[in-house]
């Protein structure tokens, strides 16, 4: 960006701040990231499937009495053992559709899809 | 053969004295789970001791941390509901099966130990669930005690189901 580019850039941002143009600009941008919760109960993930967008926080909390992984299959993704009562969170970076499953316990499968 | 006879004996056993009684009261129930969970953790350590096989001892080790966190959830709720575990005839069965087990697998080693191990524990989890479902759920008569037996029973299925998978991976390796 040039320097006059620059200036004329600044001079429009000033102006939809004195004219109170800069809250509706921040709105049109869509609300923040959204964190998500996956419940980690009865040997299974739930929900099972989720469907987040870029820069959205996935939570994954154990409430069964022994430890869990949330693995992407493609290692895209890997908790390790998350303890009984604890939790794990992963921000999603790269779109794409993650399936995922506990390393402990192969029954337990879920998809994560990043949008 | 002996072992799956063996099993079916105890099945058998655990039905009939589950069907004498009139159904077992809180403090049986808890025992028959300490116990039911300490006879797996049991054969999981032999288990890693004995085999040599990745996914046997991969199952054994999830056998002795999932049953172990299990017993410690029990544990921890009847000592909070000031119930005082009862052992009773169910459990008694579950123990004496389960050192008999123990007992018949020392006997063996390499792949024929992998194959009784595995085998006693697609049984035995489809006792233990049999036993869950038709016993121990139905006679809980305390709620939270009722809620812990269904928050772990999905366990037990999992552990049915990767034993399963294991016991077909082992077919033919005999």
């Amino acid at each position: 960006m040039s320097r006059t580019s620059i200036r004329f850039f600044l001079i429009l941002l000033t102006a939809a701040s004195a004219t109170g143009l800069m809250p509706a600009l921040a709105a049109a941008a869509g609300p923040g990231p959204v964190t998500y919760e996956v419940r980690i109960d009865g040997v299974r993930f739930d929900p099972q499937e989720l469907t987040v967008k870029v820069g959205d926080t996935i939570v994954w909390t154990n409430h069964d009495p022994f430890p869990h992984t949330s693995t992407a299959v493609g290692k895209q993704f890997n908790s390790r053992e998350i303890a009984a009562g604890r939790s794990w969170k992963f921000t999603a970076r790269k779109k794409g559709v993650f399936p995922y499953a506990c390393l402990l316990h192969p029954t337990m499968l879920g998809t994560l899809r990043v949008e | 053969m002996k072992m799956i006879g063996l099993v079916m004996a105890m099945s058998l056993g655990l039905a009939a004295t589950a069907a004498q009684a009139a159904g077992p009261t809180d403090p049986q129930i808890a025992a028959i789970v300490v116990t039911a969970n300490t006879v797996d953790i049991d054969a999981g350590k032999l288990a890693i001791k004995r085999s040599h096989t990745k996914d046997v001892r991969e199952f054994a080790q999830r056998m002795i941390t999932d049953h172990t966190g299990v017993n410690k959830s029990a544990v921890d709720l009847v000592t909070k509901l000031k119930v005082t575990p009862e052992d009773n005839a169910t459990s008694q069965s579950l123990k004496a099966g389960g050192e008999e087990n123990v007992h018949n697998l020392k006997m063996l080693k390499g792949a024929a130990f992998d194959k009784a191990y595995v085998d006693h524990e697609v049984a035995y989890h489809e006792q233990v669930l049999g036993a869950v479902d038709t016993v121990l759920i139905p006679n809980a008569a305390n709620a939270e005690l009722k809620a812990l037996l269904v928050q772990v029973r999905p366990a037990f299925v999992a552990h049915l189901e990767h034993a399963k998978r294991i016991q077909a991976s082992l077919t033919g390796k005999m």
